[in-house]
């Protein structure tokens, strides 16, 4: 068995410890079907639509079990805090992305020689001043407001490399 | 009672009739369907809450882990039939599943 498939197999296994009892016997069945599944590839996509399904139908258990309209309502009061919870954190470390993309800005136009002497001045403001802040903001927020930690992390995660490829495909120009 | 049946249910419910008896792998039914793990399952799902499907466990195969089969009951069959002939809309009358709504 590849490494590939080893990985998502031990993911949907993880799913499976997590996911509801009812939906516990169909968790197990996808998990069976992967390693009939040609394609390392194919594998991936499986087990992302495993994941989905598992989700629509512990989404759907939920709100069967949640039959009266309060408790209902608090669902979706909690999914809305937690959803603007995550917006806000995308935004906080949206913000603090492009300070730190507008300071490096600025300090090259002010002084052009200065990025010259300084080549190591990109990673350090876009890549790793940025990243260990979210990564602060986050453990610290992660007790009380891990929405707004998920946030930060779902655009630093995506900021971060992007930051990185861009910086290591242009390092030799 | 009419029932609202997806493309994608019409999709499997034919692919089960294409040999009624035989008990089908999840991963066989997304080939032949085309439907990716994501849109096949929770169809089963539903189908097997409803008692439209039976599911069983293939333990044939020693040294590899058991599979989950599916094949259509009874009430599944007339519902598949009825589907597979109301094609266009999609509609299905409830009486095949003996009053159940969706």
């Amino acid at each position: 068995m590849s490494a590939v498939r080893q990985l998502t197999s031990k993911l949907l296994r993880g799913l499976l410890r997590h996911s509801s009892l009812s939906s516990n016997e169909w968790a197990i069945a996808m998990l069976r079907e992967l390693d009939f599944v040609e394609s390392d590839g194919a594998a991936i996509f499986w087990a992302i639509g495993c994941l989905a399904a598992i989700f629509k139908f512990s989404v759907r258990q939920s709100c069967f079990r949640l039959g009266d309209s309060g408790r209902r309502k608090d669902l979706m009061n909690g999914i809305v805090r937690r959803a603007l919870g995550a917006l806000s954190g995308v935004a906080i470390a949206g913000v603090l992305a492009i300070c730190a993309f507008g300071l490096l800005q600025l300090s090259f136009r002010f002084s052009p020689s200065f990025a010259e002497r300084t080549p190591w001045l990109p990673w350090l403001t876009l890549i790793a001043m940025p990243i260990a802040a979210f990564i602060l903001a986050a453990v610290a927020l992660s007790r009380n407001r891990r929405s707004i930690a998920v946030g930060i992390l779902l655009l630093a995660i995506p900021l971060g490399t992007h930051f990185a490829m861009h910086l290591a495909t242009h390092a030799s120009d | 009672v009419k029932l609202r049946v997806s493309r994608q249910t019409l999709q499997v419910l034919n692919a089960f009739l294409e040999d009624p008896p035989e008990w089908k792998h999840g991963y066989g039914i997304s080939q032949t369907t085309g439907l990716k793990s994501g849109t096949l399952y929770p169809i089963l799902m539903r189908l097997a809450e409803r008692k439209l499907l039976e599911t069983s466990w293939d333990a044939s195969e020693i040294g590899k882990p058991p599979r989950h089969l599916y094949r259509l009951t009874a009430a599944g069959l007339q519902f598949a039939r009825e589907g597979s002939r109301s094609r266009p809309t999609g509609r299905v009358s409830g009486a095949a599943l003996g009053g159940m709504k969706s």
